[in-house]
């Protein structure tokens, strides 16, 4: 059980003249961790300004990131990482404005194309319209007394317009009815047809100023506009994808070199400064305040001095005898190359306070332990291992490498349960005669009972009797020994929940003393013991029969009723009648890893229904080749379907008594991540030899 | 098994599946509300999965305790 990493507070002073090299310095140590500086905690010292350069780098950033925009550059584009110092030398030599002038015109000139394409669709689709009708574009306009209006219908309206008004209308119609239609008429009778016209759908449409000839032929002239913009945009769009090519890798490189400016230039504003210096306080790992207080003084040439302050302690006193904004500590997880895979799974519920046992390592222990107790399945394993292995080797997402941990750790726990202590692949045993089908691996092989038994005699020895016919280490049958699966079951969840107890009792000890913890938790640690040993009894007695009790059961009941007894006194003192009502709860948290059982046997249920299906109801019956490929079809399918509910049963089921039945008991949460200044790199490097030159023409 | 066929064993049997089935029921209008609310919640901010997800499983207990009454009906009766 890990605590989080001891953590000590250091002070670092220098002068403001120096604050540049001071940050760099902070940054190479990869180990500081600011404590950000709040208004008036020192006298005489307030919240330092950004860097001058660092306004002009977020300017630059800001036409980076939207030039990135623009070309659908983004995390995923894959380019070159590039030289720092050439990086650095193409942003001050103006680059970045030099690219965005070009990015910028070629951006102009695609807007005003895709303008143009648009105008002249729409000049397309009307002229389509007028194209049905039998007049030429230059005479809808130019008189003096005479107004033309043109337009779609949806109803004929030839004869509203004869009866009512003294005009010229040409109407035309296609199989679908009446469509365009063109009124001359008095300049005065306007507005008269026009509210006529409306009852009939209509919707007026433009006619091309200055158009003559026909509308056929101006179609054409349009159309090869159209073509012509278009061959346009498909060049313009060329030239993006050639400036795209050209300057992606500068642009990922500039991002993210700009951003590390950026950020180190706002250092300032965490941190307190006077007139003509600076303070920072900061947390560090306890182990390496020495070496960061050395690095710090040397690499500064002395300009910069370092403080230890405190090595903070876990108990609550401590904290609450210091300034608020140094109450917080950050929480370093200290977890092994194993464990540490599974962090991420902590932190989805929080990160550990630094005050408290961080539960990476139980997690990392009974995850996958549960995973391949429910599973248990030679046959369902390899496939888990191999597809957590190949996970593990290419996915970089982190909820993706956790999911594959679990696989990969599951898949071996499931291996082992599978040979050793079910016997069992695919949900059929390699060996024996009881299992529900009773088809066995040696049955499928055409061996003879008992061939495989020196390979199974490792397995547990259950003897069976059935018919007279008794064997012995053929595995736990998930479908047949279920009062046994059940019982461990409830077993493993005990032991599961007094390591929860025990957690949350050091955790209480570390931060208030013995006497405190023993009375907030150990009412609850004895009433957990005593509950269990009455229930043992208790149910033992009544499977059974119920005259044990007080016989065979009689020390456990006893024990258990003074202990449960001795628990509730404790827990009524310290925490009120009511806890007394939190004891049912106990009972059901321990009730709860019979899902352990309970999924083992629901797939188990599953895989022996596929098998009958494909052995004995298709192949048997059917048989011959014909049976033989259904039968496999069936088989795959199914075994393939338990697989793949398997990831999520068994994978969340297993997540859950983590969370809810262990984590529950003592987990508080709610710490801050340690976060020390430094820069990651993806996209720009240092190169080796020019440092290396640097440093010898620098000495 | 003591299922053969007699009156007795099939009211067992009627009896282990009304314990299981009232009890997903229960559970799982139980956990429809909460796991609307939690895809709402992680909508907005998918570090909240973790807490989201321990509110999302806690009323499956309830269909456990009717599965090991249907065991013990089974089993033990």
């Amino acid at each position: 059980m890990s605590l989080p990493e001891s953590m000590s507070r250091i002070v670092v002073a220098g002068t403001k003249a120096h604050m540049d090299e001071a940050i760099e310095v902070l940054y190479s140590a990869e180990a500081v961790h600011l404590i950000d500086h709040t208004v008036d905690a020192d006298e005489g010292f307030s919240i330092g300004s950004p860097r001058e350069y660092s306004s002009k780098a977020s300017e630059r950033l800001l036409k980076v990131r939207s030039m990135e925009k623009e070309l659908g550059i983004n995390k995923h584009t894959k380019t070159p990482s590039l030289p720092v110092e050439k990086v650095q030398s193409r942003i001050l030599s103006n680059s970045v404005e030099s690219a965005e002038d070009e990015v910028m015109r070629v951006l102009d000139r695609r807007n005003d194309l895709n303008q143009r394409i648009a105008a002249l669709n729409t000049k397309k689709n009307n002229l389509e319209i007028l194209q049905m009708l039998p007049v030429d574009l230059q005479f809808y306009g130019g008189y003096e007394s005479i107004v033309a209006i043109v337009g779609t219908v949806a109803e004929d309206p030839s004869e509203a317009l004869i009866r009512a008004m003294d005009v010229e209308y040409f109407v035309a119609t296609t199989k679908k009815g009446p469509t365009a239609v063109a009124v001359f008429m008095r300049n005065r009778d306007r507005d008269k047809i026009m509210s006529t016209l409306s009852a009939f759908g209509f919707s007026e449409i433009q006619v091309p100023v200055g158009a003559t000839g026909s509308p056929a032929e101006a179609l054409k002239a349009t159309g090869t506009e159209i073509a012509e913009a278009e061959a346009g945009l498909a060049k313009v769009e060329e030239e993006l994808a050639a400036i795209r090519e050209r300057h992606q890798a500068f642009l990922r490189a500039s991002d993210e070199e700009l951003s590390i400016t950026v950020e180190k230039g706002e250092v300032p504003l965490r941190i307190a400064t006077s007139e003509y210096s600076f303070v920072i306080d900061a947390w560090v790992p306890t182990k390496m305040v020495h070496q960061v207080k050395e690095k710090l003084e040397k690499d500064s040439e002395g300009r910069m001095y370092v403080e230890f302050q405190e090595t903070r302690g876990r108990k609550d006193a401590e904290t609450e005898a210091v300034e608020k904004r140094f109450k917080t500590v950050p929480t370093r997880m200290n977890n092994g190359r194993y464990s540490s895979g599974y962090e991420y799974a902590t932190k989805l519920v929080d990160v550990p306070k630094y005050q408290e046992i961080d539960p990476t390592i139980l997690i990392a222990i009974f995850l996958p332990m549960f995973f391949g107790f429910m599973v248990g399945d030679v046959g369902y394993a390899i496939p888990f291992i191999i597809l957590g292995a190949y996970g593990l080797k290419v996915a970089k997402g982190r909820d993706w490498r956790i999911i594959a941990r679990v696989l990969f750790f599951g898949g071996i726990w499931s291996f082992l349960f599978g040979l050793l202590f079910y016997g069992e692949c695919l949900g059929m045993h390699f060996t024996g005669t009881y299992s529900p089908t009773g088809i066995t691996w040696e049955h499928i092989f055409g061996m003879e009972e008992g061939a495989l038994g020196a390979f199974s005699a490792v397995l547990p020895d259950f003897i069976h009797s059935e018919g007279g016919h008794t064997i012995t280490h053929v595995g736990v049958g998930k479908l047949v020994e279920i009062p046994l699966l059940l019982k461990l079951s409830v077993y493993v969840g005990v032991v599961h929940l007094m390591i929860g107890y025990i957690c949350s009792f050091i955790n209480l000890k570390m931060r208030h003393g013995l006497k405190h913890a023993f009375m907030e938790q150990g009412g609850w640690i004895l009433a957990f013991i005593g509950l269990v040993m009455f229930c043992y009894a208790l149910a033992s007695a009544l499977i059974g029969d119920m005259s044990n009790l007080m016989t065979v059961y009689k020390v456990p009941f006893v024990i258990g009723i003074v202990l449960l007894a001795a628990g509730c006194g404790i827990n009524i003192k310290s925490h009120g009648g009511m806890s007394i009502m939190e004891l049912p709860g106990i009972v059901g948290n321990i009730l709860s890893y019979t899902r352990l059982a309970a999924i083992g046997m629901s797939k188990a249920g599953m895989a022996l229904a596929f098998n009958y299906i494909a052995f004995i109801m298709i192949y048997d019956s059917m048989g011959g080749i014909l049976g033989l490929i259904l039968g496999f079809a069936v088989f795959l399918i199914g075994h393939l379907m338990i697989f793949f509910l398997a990831i999520l049963s068994a994978g969340l089921h297993s997540l859950r008594l983590q969370y809810v039945e262990l984590m529950a008991k003592f987990f508080v949460g709610g710490g801050k991540e340690y976060s020390p200044l430094k820069v990651t790199r993806k996209k720009t490097h240092y190169e080796p030899l020019n440092t290396e030159n640097k440093t010898k023409a620098e000495v | 098994m003591a299922l053969e066929g007699d009156v007795g064993s099939g009211l067992i049997a009627i009896g282990a599946g009304i314990a299981v089935g009232l009890a997903g029921l229960g559970s799982g209008m139980a956990e429809k509300d909460i796991g609307a609310a939690a895809v709402g919640a992680i909508t907005e901010d998918a570090s909240l999965f973790g807490k989201a997800m321990i509110y999302m499983v806690l009323p499956e207990t309830i269909v456990i305790f009717g599965l090991v009454i249907a065991i013990l009906a089974i089993f033990v009766m």
